[in-house]
């Protein structure tokens, strides 16, 4: 009885703590909300959080795009573009990973070194040449830029990330699975791979979010606006020099975190205890 | 029997080389030719849409030293100061915060799931133009913060965000409030950690305090690892929310000009892609020398599995 | 069997026909403009290919002129630039790097420059070749909020009016404005200053860069008297404290103070009006900078123009585009200002005008008297407005005197035309 009050207790005060903070956090994306339904010739001027008057214009208005393309293409994209992204990611940083992480092999520590040092170069330096390798393919103004690199684990991010998550694992997991007669292959898809369900989890979900973002290079290699990508899309609300849509490109900018939000959420409920060890020495 | 184990051996190498070879194929294929094209462009002047012409080091010279012909480029210098006052103070700021709150998200509390995305939102918003008008709207002259200030304790303070000797502050606070990335990372290791661990010293009676420093901090230690040398890349290539913030142009007074914004500005700005070229290198071999410290150092520290 | 073999051969030697036949021209044309811009566009693409079959024309469109540049330096240099660019102030920059095509030898069969307004034409010539054909007039302006002054009660400037006149409408708002609100943006913090700075060294008589001659008439003293005024009305409190005004880049409605409502007065070009007036319920009106009355100071610009790239495939078809674009009534109708008011006599003939567009006319024909040829481009025109706005900021921190930040300009203009 008394353990229970604790329990609630100590419950209570984390609950309280976490939306102490969680008020901070929430607030740009109300405010963000709030601007979505605000008309367009006060979000700058009207400071107020509340609109004076609600409207659905930008919306509706934000949906049909940019007049040529509507919004449903760029989400269309996007969404292509970040699928396959995904998959790609998954599949070949895990792949190489494991190697770095677990196998043996001549001038490891050289390629590990390697690996790291293609995280280190600003890209900004890199565009140009690399523009020149999918130019001379032919890949302009085609999603296969953005997407086939990722079949070869150009994202070191990632990989790095899962050969932390290999590394701590129990080497004695693979010892007894090469006692139990499976190869290096087995090893990966029977025991690395569930293990390390958080990291692939995680690398599932910033390489969504990230690919959702990359707004530089879809601006390099897409050239036909049916090609477009939301984050161009927002940018195409906004000129300088001429007519801006504030109120569209804040309304598309909610919905644009539609996605994000759906699968954090539907996602961070596989963040549960991985390894039970005993059960496997068992 | 020599031979025999010498044929394993190479055996052995080629299966592993196999799991490698699509990161080898992409390297050579798809990165190799930009870094070293990028390290060619590095010894021209390069104005993109020209070809690159051979200078020598003087792009290097420019940087550090300088002479009455060629005078040493003082924005560098600054934005390389600025850089590195903004790594060594967020970083660790952002890790701690990223740690403790991760701690918090990883109770079992009914509204976790909520919980978590709430937390996630700031970093979600990432570099969107939003952040931009929100971070004006809180630390302007008139913003949020200051009407909070003025209000509740009769202060006259600055306008956080456009004020040289603030803005670099606001912009660290911008990248320790989006602590998501980090937290979701430790939030993972902390699910790997082996629940027998705890449940056996339990059993011996340690208290939450012992645990962490027990049990957690050495189990985590490699995302830890991970975190700290991630955190430190991305934050000395640092570019997307100062450039949001401050409208491309690092201000006021070169204030919040980071190295990357200072890089990209001479890259496509001023059209001196060669020297752009030669600050990344220099980049590349300061980030190289601290990671490579950062591995060396993690090697007494940092403990991998229970079979190491 | 051999006649079902003919068939099928004549069949598909026909198709073969076919397809070679309806195989279009795509002529790329990069342009940066956002929704209205881009609708607009497209209307006029659909007419040129309405009465063109066979060539059709894919806009390569970016949001702003940051990732437009990139975009199209990217693609020149990687060896597949567009066909047609659009180009602002910084077109002598990439005619010197030798990217651009000199459309002289398309000019009266092809491309009618006729019915152009010769001062357009002349803008677009550099170095004795037509490289660019402007989209449409633009001018530099100072815009104040109408609403805001009525509702405090203060007068309306005038239109023209010389320095001391200003100040003293300054002084007189000052007093009139709650705390926190400003008689004046400090139009020096913005990241495109070059512009309120080249008018003060035009009406000083000390332009900033004559290409013909590769120099420069502005002195370190006449840049100081620069600073020197902006520190008078700072001092005075008609403008904003430096760390207030650096809060608002002035790029956009967004980052603007007198969308913001925390300035009376600030700068833009008018074919912002539009832009800037669909962000506030608050009337936007125009006057002219000061003095320009007395000195034809003002100038008018093409807001941008259409560029060929030199290593275009279809050259004629796009200059013949480009002349669509620019000359047709039909075209004109559909594109209305929104790249400025058109400079070709064909095309405004077509007319058509809303609120926003009345008022841009009616500045200009105000101001048009006072203006004079616009002065060359200083080359490396970012490297010029970054570093300058850098400069600027120094002096209003008070880090360094004007008499210094006058010196270091001089230094920068002679450093960038030598470069």
């Amino acid at each position: 009885m008394k353990n229970r009050t604790a329990r609630r207790i100590s419950a209570g005060i984390s609950n309280f703590i976490i939306i102490v903070l969680g008020v901070g956090m929430l607030y740009p994306v109300v405010w963000l909300i709030m601007a979505s339904f605000k008309e367009s010739n006060t979000i700058f001027s009207d400071p107020a959080l509340i609109p004076k008057a609600f409207t659905l214009q930008n919306y509706a208005r934000g949906w049909k795009g940019i007049g040529i393309v509507g919004f449903g293409v760029f989400f269309k994209n996007s969404f292509i573009i970040c699928g396959l992204s995904v998959i790609a990611n998954v599949i070949f940083c895990s792949l190489t990973a494991y190697a770095f992480a677990r196998l043996r092999f001549v001038g490891k520590h050289f390629w590990f070194a390697v690996m790291m040092m293609t995280l280190m170069l600003p890209t900004h330096v890199t565009t140009i040449p690399r523009y020149v390798i999918f130019r001379s393919l032919g890949w302009i103004d085609t999603f296969l830029p953005l997407v086939v690199p990722k079949f070869f684990a150009t994202d070191a991010f990632f990989i790095f990330l899962l050969v932390q998550f290999i590394r701590s694992l129990p080497k004695e997991l693979d010892e007894s699975a090469l006692i139990d007669g499976c190869g290096k292959f087995g090893i990966y898809i029977r025991i690395v791979m569930p293990l390390t369900m958080p990291a692939l989890i995680t690398t599932v979900l910033f390489t969504f979010l990230w690919t959702w973002d990359d707004f530089f290079n879809q601006l390099l290699y897409l050239n036909s606006p049916a090609k477009y990508t939301v984050p161009m899309g927002l940018r195409l609300f906004v000129d300088s020099s001429g007519m801006s849509s504030w109120g569209p490109m804040f309304a598309m900018s909610v919905l644009s975190l539609v996605p994000c939000f759906v699968l954090f959420f539907s996602l961070q409920k596989y963040f549960v205890q991985g390894i039970t060890t005993t059960g496997m020495k068992g | 029997m020599n031979k025999k184990a010498r044929n394993r051996a190479i055996r052995d190498n080629l299966s592993s080389y196999a799991f490698l070879t699509p990161w080898l194929l992409g390297f050579f294929l798809l990165t190799l030719y930009p870094m070293l094209y990028s390290l060619y462009l590095s010894f021209t002047q390069f104005n993109i849409l020209q070809p690159p012409q051979w200078i020598g080091l003087r792009n290097y010279f420019v940087m550090f030293i300088g002479n009455n012909q060629f005078p040493r480029d003082e924005r560098f210098l600054n934005s390389l100061f600025v850089t590195f006052k903004f790594v060594f103070v967020s970083v660790p700021l952002k890790l701690v915060f990223a740690l403790a709150v991760a701690m918090l998200m990883n109770q079992k509390l009914k509204l976790i799931p909520f919980y978590r995305t709430l937390y996630y939102i700031p970093t979600l918003l990432g570099g969107s133009v939003a952040i931009a008008v929100l971070w004006r709207r809180l630390f302007a002259g008139d913003g949020v913060l200051n009407a909070i200030l003025r209000g509740a304790f009769n202060l006259n303070p600055p306008a956080w965000i456009s004020n040289p000797k603030y803005a670099l502050y606001t912009l660290i606070l911008l990248s320790v409030w989006q602590f998501g990335s980090p937290m979701i990372i430790f939030l993972a290791g902390l699910k790997q950690i082996p629940r027998e661990y705890y449940e056996a010293s339990s059993v011996d009676g340690a208290g939450k305090v012992r645990q962490f420093f027990a049990i957690t901090l050495p189990s985590l230690s490699p995302i830890i690892f991970f975190n700290l040398v991630m955190q430190m890349i991305s934050a000395f290539q640092s570019f997307t929310q100062a450039y949001i913030v401050s409208g491309g142009q690092g201000g006021p007074l070169d204030s919040t000009m980071f190295y990357s914004l200072y890089l990209y500005l001479k890259g496509f700005g001023f059209s001196e892609m060669g020297y752009a070229s030669a600050m990344a290198w220099v980049l590349l071999i300061i980030i190289a020398v601290l990671t490579a410290l950062a591995f060396k150092v993690s090697g007494s520290l940092v403990s991998y599995g229970s079979g190491e | 069997m051999k006649k079902l073999g003919l068939v099928l051969l004549t069949l598909l030697m026909s198709a073969t026909i076919v397809f070679a036949q309806s195989g279009t021209v795509t002529l790329r044309w990069a342009y940066w403009g956002s929704e209205s811009r881009i609708k607009r566009s497209q209307q006029a693409i659909d007419l040129f290919m309405a009465a063109n079959p066979g060539i059709a024309v894919n806009p390569e469109v970016s949001g702003g002129t940051g990732d437009h540049f990139n975009k199209v330096d990217t693609q020149i240099a990687g060896g597949s630039g567009p066909d047609i660019i659009q180009m602002g102030g910084n077109i002598n920059d990439y005619v010197k790097k030798g990217v651009l095509l000199p459309l002289d030898k398309y000019v009266g069969a092809i491309l009618n420059t006729s019915v152009i307004d010769p001062s357009a034409i002349e803008s677009g010539t550099i170095d004795g070749h037509l490289y660019g054909v402007s989209t449409g007039v633009t001018m530099p302006a100072l815009v104040y909020n109408k609403s805001l002054l009525q509702r405090v009660g203060a007068p309306l400037p005038k239109v023209s009016m010389t320095y001391e006149e200003f100040r003293a409408y300054l002084v007189s708002l000052k007093s009139k404005l709650p705390a926190g609100v400003y008689p004046m943006q400090d139009i020096g913090a913005l990241s495109s200053n070059s512009t309120p700075f080249g008018y003060w060294t035009r009406y000083n008589g000390t332009p900033l860069y004559r290409a013909a001659a590769s120099s420069t008439a502005v002195t370190a003293a006449a840049a100081q008297k620069y600073f020197e005024l902006f520190k008078d009305y700072r001092d005075n409190g008609l403008v904003p404290p430096p760390d207030v005004a650096a809060g608002f880049a002035e790029t956009n409605a967004d980052t603007s103070m007198v969308i913001a409502g925390k300035a009376v007065i600030g700068f833009m070009w008018t074919n912002q009006l539009a832009g800037y007036q669909a962000a506030t319920k608050d009337e936007l009106e125009l006057i002219e900078f000061p003095g320009a009355a007395a000195t034809k100071a003002l100038w008018q610009a093409p807001s941008q123009f259409y560029t060929v790239n030199k290593y275009s495939k279809n050259p004629e078809l796009t200059v013949k585009f480009i002349n669509f674009l620019v000359n047709s009534p039909d075209a004109a109708k559909v594109l209305g200002n929104d790249r400025g008011a058109s400079a070709s006599a064909t095309a405004r003939a077509a007319g058509s005008t809303n609120v926003n567009d009345q008022k841009v006319l009616d500045y200009l024909s105000v101001s048009g008297p006072h203006s004079s040829k616009e002065t060359d481009h200083v080359p490396n025109d970012t490297e010029f407005n970054s570093t300058l706005y850098l400069i600027y900021q120094k002096v209003a921190f008070g880090q360094i005197s004007p008499a210094a930040g006058g010196q270091q300009v001089y230094d920068l203009i002679v450093r960038l035309i030598k470069k």
